[in-house]
C-alpha cells in the first residue's frame, strides 16, 4: 500500500507587494500577488521526495478564498495526488484555534492518512501554530522544524533543526511534521500537469460539509481577537555618504556619535 | 474519527488568577528568553495584584528550579519523570495542560523558541484558549485583568494588538530578545513544588536517536554584528568581513543567500528567516536592503553599509553609507579603525 500523505498549504500575500495605504493608514493586502507560503513549498517538496522515492499519493489541502485554488493547481503540476480547498464565508478571520479546527475536520471525510506535512510558520501572520494545533485535534505526534524525513518501514526519521543542534528522532506514523524555510530546494510545476490538474479539478468543502457549525469557526469561534494597529516608528536615519577615500572621516565621525569606541574612551 | 468541538469559554473568567511563565532549561540551565518572561511576569503580575509561577518540565529538577525561584517567583511547579529527560511535544503538552486545567491562571507567557512554539499550541487547543504568538510588548488592564499583547505581523510592516477576552488562560509566545533581564532576587516565602509524574507508554512514541550539537553562535546578544551579502560574490570575501567583525569585537551576520548557497552556515542569518538583531552597531557589507532582511536588523542603534548602489534600499535605513566596492572599503575600514586603537594605546 502506498504511504498516504496530506500537506498543508496556505497562500499569503507576496511580502514585497503588501503596502501601507499612508491616508487611511490601513495595511494594503487586496492588491498583493498570492504566492505559496514559502516554508510551505518545503512541505511540498518534502512530500514530493518521498513519491519519488517509495510512492506516495499526496493531497493538498487548504483553507482560504475560491482564489487559493490556483495554489492547489500549481502543487498537482508539481506531481501532487489530489487538491482539497475548504472556503466559506463563515470561515473568514479565523485565529489559529479555529483554522485548527477547520483543517481537523477536514480528515473526517478524507482517507486514513500516515504523514501530514505542513510549514514551519507563515509569512503573513506567521504564528506557526497550525501546524501543531492539527495534531493536537487529531491526537497524533508532532515533529517540528524538519530539515529532512526519511520513511522507514512503519516509522519516520526526521532531523529537526534545533537552536543549538540538529535532534533526529524515530517516530512511528501516523505523525504531522513541519518543515523549516528552505531545507530543500522546490521543483518547478510543469505546464502540462498543470493542464491535467485542471482537467482533474479539485474538491471543495463548505461548513455543512464539514459538520462544523458556523459558530465554532471563523471569527466567532476564535478566542483572540486583533485590536488596533500600529504602525512602527521609523528612526529616521541620515544615510551620510562617503567614498572610500573619505574612510578615516568616517571612522572620526562613528567615534564622535559613539558608535565605536576606542580603546577605553 | 476527529472530535470537533468549539473553543467553549469558561463561565466564570473571576476563577483564573496568577501569571504562569514556561521555565525552559537545558544542562541545568535557564533558556535566556524564558528569564525574560519570568522578569515580565513580575511585572505584569504586579500590577494586577497577582502572583508569579514558574513551571518546569524535567528528569532531575531540584537544583534548576532553586535557579528559577532566583527570579522572583512565589511558586515554582516542576513536573518531574525520567521519561522526561528530552523534550517532547505530547507528554509535555499533556502535564502543562493537566496542570493549567487544575490550578487555573489567568495567564501564561511562553518564550518564542522552537521548544516554546512546539508546545504552545497543543497547550492552547487543549484548554480551550487562545494564544497571541510572537509578541514584542506585554501590558495589562488591570480593571479587566486583560492581558495586552503586541505582535509585528507581514515582516513587521505593522504591529498588531491581540487580545483574549473571554478565555483563560491568556497565552502568548515572545519574541525572545525584546524584553530585558531580570535582575536576581529570591522571595523569603517562594514555593517549590516538584511533583513526580508517570509517563504513559503511549505517549513515550518519540525517541530521540541522536543529537548533533552545533557551534553556538549567539548573534542576538553581540554588541556589533558586521554582516556580508551577495555583493561579496564568492565565498573567499567573507574573510574581509570577519576581519572587520574581529577588529571590532563583533560577531558576523550574513543576507539569506549566501547562507543558501552554503557561503557561510544558517546561524549567522539575519532576518526574518534568520534571527532578529538590534546591536549597537550594525555594518551592512553588499546587501541591498531587502524587507526579510531589513526587519532582522532595522532596530539596530547605528547602521553602516557600503555599497556600489547608491540607490539600494539599505543606504535609507543607514546612518552612515560607504559607496564603492566592498574588497576596498572593508580593509580600509578594517585597517583605519586598527590605526585608531593602536594610536590610542600609544597615547595612554
Ligand atoms: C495581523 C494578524 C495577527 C494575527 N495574530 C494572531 C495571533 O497572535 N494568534 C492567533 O491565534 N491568530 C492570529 N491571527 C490569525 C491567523 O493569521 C490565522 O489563524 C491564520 O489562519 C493562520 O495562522 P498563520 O498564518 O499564523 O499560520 P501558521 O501557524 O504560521 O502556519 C503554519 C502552517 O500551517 C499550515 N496552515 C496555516 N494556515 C493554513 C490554512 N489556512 N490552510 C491550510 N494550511 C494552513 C501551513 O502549512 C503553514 O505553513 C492573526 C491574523 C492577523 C491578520
Ligand atoms: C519568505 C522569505 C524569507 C526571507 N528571509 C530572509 C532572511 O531571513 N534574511 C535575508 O537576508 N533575506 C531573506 N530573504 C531574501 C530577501 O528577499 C533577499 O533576497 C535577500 O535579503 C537579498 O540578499 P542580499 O542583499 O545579500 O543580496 P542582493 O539583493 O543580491 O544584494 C546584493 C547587494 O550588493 C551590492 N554589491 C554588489 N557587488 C558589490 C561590491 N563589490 N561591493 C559593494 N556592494 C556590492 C549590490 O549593489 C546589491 O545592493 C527572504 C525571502 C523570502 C521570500
Amino acid at each position: 500500500m502506498a504511504l498516504k500523505i496530506v500537506v498543508l498549504i496556505k497562500q499569503v500575500p507576496d511580502a514585497e507587494e503588501i503596502f501601507i495605504d499612508p491616508v487611511k493608514f490601513t495595511l494594503n493586502r487586496s492588491q498583493a500577488r498570492g504566492i505559496i507560503n514559502p516554508a510551505d513549498e518545503n512541505a511540498i517538496e518534502a512530500a514530493l521526495k518521498i513519491k519519488d522515492e517509495t510512492g506516495a499519493e499526496i493531497t493538498v489541502l487548504t483553507m482560504g478564498p475560491p482564489a487559493a485554488e490556483t495554489a492547489l493547481i500549481e502543487c498537482m503540476g508539481r506531481g501532487v495526488d489530489k487538491g482539497i480547498l475548504i472556503t466559506d464565508r463563515v470561515f473568514a478571520a479565523a485565529d489559529t484555534w479555529a483554522t485548527s479546527l477547520t483543517l481537523a475536520a477536514a480528515f473526517n471525510i478524507m482517507d486514513d492518512f500516515d504523514i501530514i506535512f505542513a510549514g514551519e510558520s507563515t509569512t503573513d501572520s506567521g504564528t506557526g501554530h497550525v501546524g501543531p494545533g492539527v495534531a493536537e485535534f487529531l491526537g497524533i505526534d508532532q515533529v517540528t522544524y524538519s530539515v529532512n524525513t526519511k520513511v522507514e518501514g512503519k516509522n519516520v526519521i526526521v532531523e529537526r533543526s534545533l537552536e543549538d543542534g540538529i535532534e533526529v528522532v524515530n517516530v512511528p506514523m501516523p505523525v504531522l511534521i513541519t518543515t523549516l524555510i528552505g531545507s530543500n530546494m522546490p521543483r518547478r510545476s510543469t505546464l502540462r500537469m498543470k493542464i491535467d490538474a485542471l482537467k482533474k479539478g479539485i474538491t471543495v468543502m463548505d461548513h455543512e460539509k464539514l459538520k462544523l457549525p458556523p459558530e465554532w469557526v471563523g471569527i466567532k469561534g476564535s478566542p483572540t481577537v486583533v485590536g488596533s494597529l500600529k504602525i512602527p516608528d521609523e528612526k529616521k536615519r541620515e544615510g551620510k555618504k562617503y567614498e572610500v577615500e573619505e574612510i578615516p572621516k568616517l571612522v572620526d565621525d562613528l567615534i564622535e556619535k559613539g558608535a565605536i569606541k576606542i580603546g577605553d574612551a | 474519527m476527529v472530535e470537533l468541538r468549539g473553543c467553549d469559554p469558561p463561565k466564570n473568567l473571576d476563577e483564573y488568577r496568577d501569571v504562569f511563565v514556561y521555565v525552559q532549561h537545558k544542562n541545568g540551565k535557564i533558556e535566556r528568553g524564558s528569564l525574560e518572561m519570568l522578569g515580565m511576569g513580575r511585572e505584569l503580575a504586579d500590577k494586577l495584584d497577582e502572583k508569579l509561577v514558574g513551571i518546569m518540565v524535567g528528569s532531575d529538577l531540584s537544583k534548576v528550579a532553586e535557579e528559577a525561584a532566583n527570579y522572583n517567583c512565589d511558586t515554582v511547579i516542576g513536573i518531574e519523570s525520567p521519561d522526561l529527560k528530552t523534550f517532547s511535544s505530547v507528554p509535555f503538552s499533556h502535564f502543562i495542560s493537566e496542570t493549567v486545567e487544575d490550578y487555573k491562571p489567568n495567564i501564561f507567557l511562553l518564550s518564542g523558541t522552537r521548544e516554546g512554539r512546539d508546545l504552545v499550541s497543543r497547550i492552547a487547543i487543549r484548554c480551550n484558549t487562545g494564544v497571541a504568538a510572537d509578541c514584542i510588548e506585554l501590558d495589562a488592564d488591570k480593571q479587566n485583568r486583560l492581558l495586552i499583547a503586541w505582535r509585528p505581523s507581514f515582516g513587521d510592516k505593522t504591529i498588531d494588538q491581540i487580545l483574549c477576552r473571554k478565555h483563560r488562560p491568556q497565552m502568548i509566545t515572545s519574541r525572545p530578545g525584546s524584553y530585558k533581564l531580570p535582575e536576581k532576587n529570591r522571595r523569603k516565602e517562594v514555593k517549590i513544588d516538584i511533583r513526580k509524574v508517570k509517563v504513559p507508554d503511549k505517549m513515550k512514541t518519540v525517541r530521540v536517536v541522536e543529537f548533533r550539537p552545533k557551534e553556538t553562535l549567539d548573534l542576538t546578544t553581540a554588541k556589533t554584528v558586521v554582516s556580508g551579502g551577495f555583493g561579496l560574490g564568492k565565498p573567499e570575501g567573507f574573510k574581509y568581513v570577519e576581519d572587520l567583525a574581529k577588529e571590532l569585537d563583533g560577531v558576523v551576520g550574513a543576507s539569506r543567500p549566501v547562507v543558501d548557497l552554503g557561503w557561510i552556515p544558517y546561524d549567522h542569518q539575519v532576518g526574518q528567516t534568520g534571527r532578529t538583531v538590534r546591536p549597537h552597531l550594525y555594518v551592512a557589507a553588499g546587501i541591498s536592503g531587502k524587507i526579510q532582511h531589513l526587519v532582522g536588523m532595522k532596530d539596530s542603534e547605528f547602521i553602516v553599509s557600503i555599497n556600489t548602489d547608491p540607490d539600494a534600499e539599505i543606504v535609507k535605513y543607514s546612518d552612515f553609507y560607504i559607496h564603492g566596492n566592498l574588497y576596498d572599503a572593508l580593509p580600509k575600514l578594517t585597517e583605519e579603525i586598527r590605526k585608531r586603537k593602536s594610536g590610542s594605546k600609544n597615547k595612554v
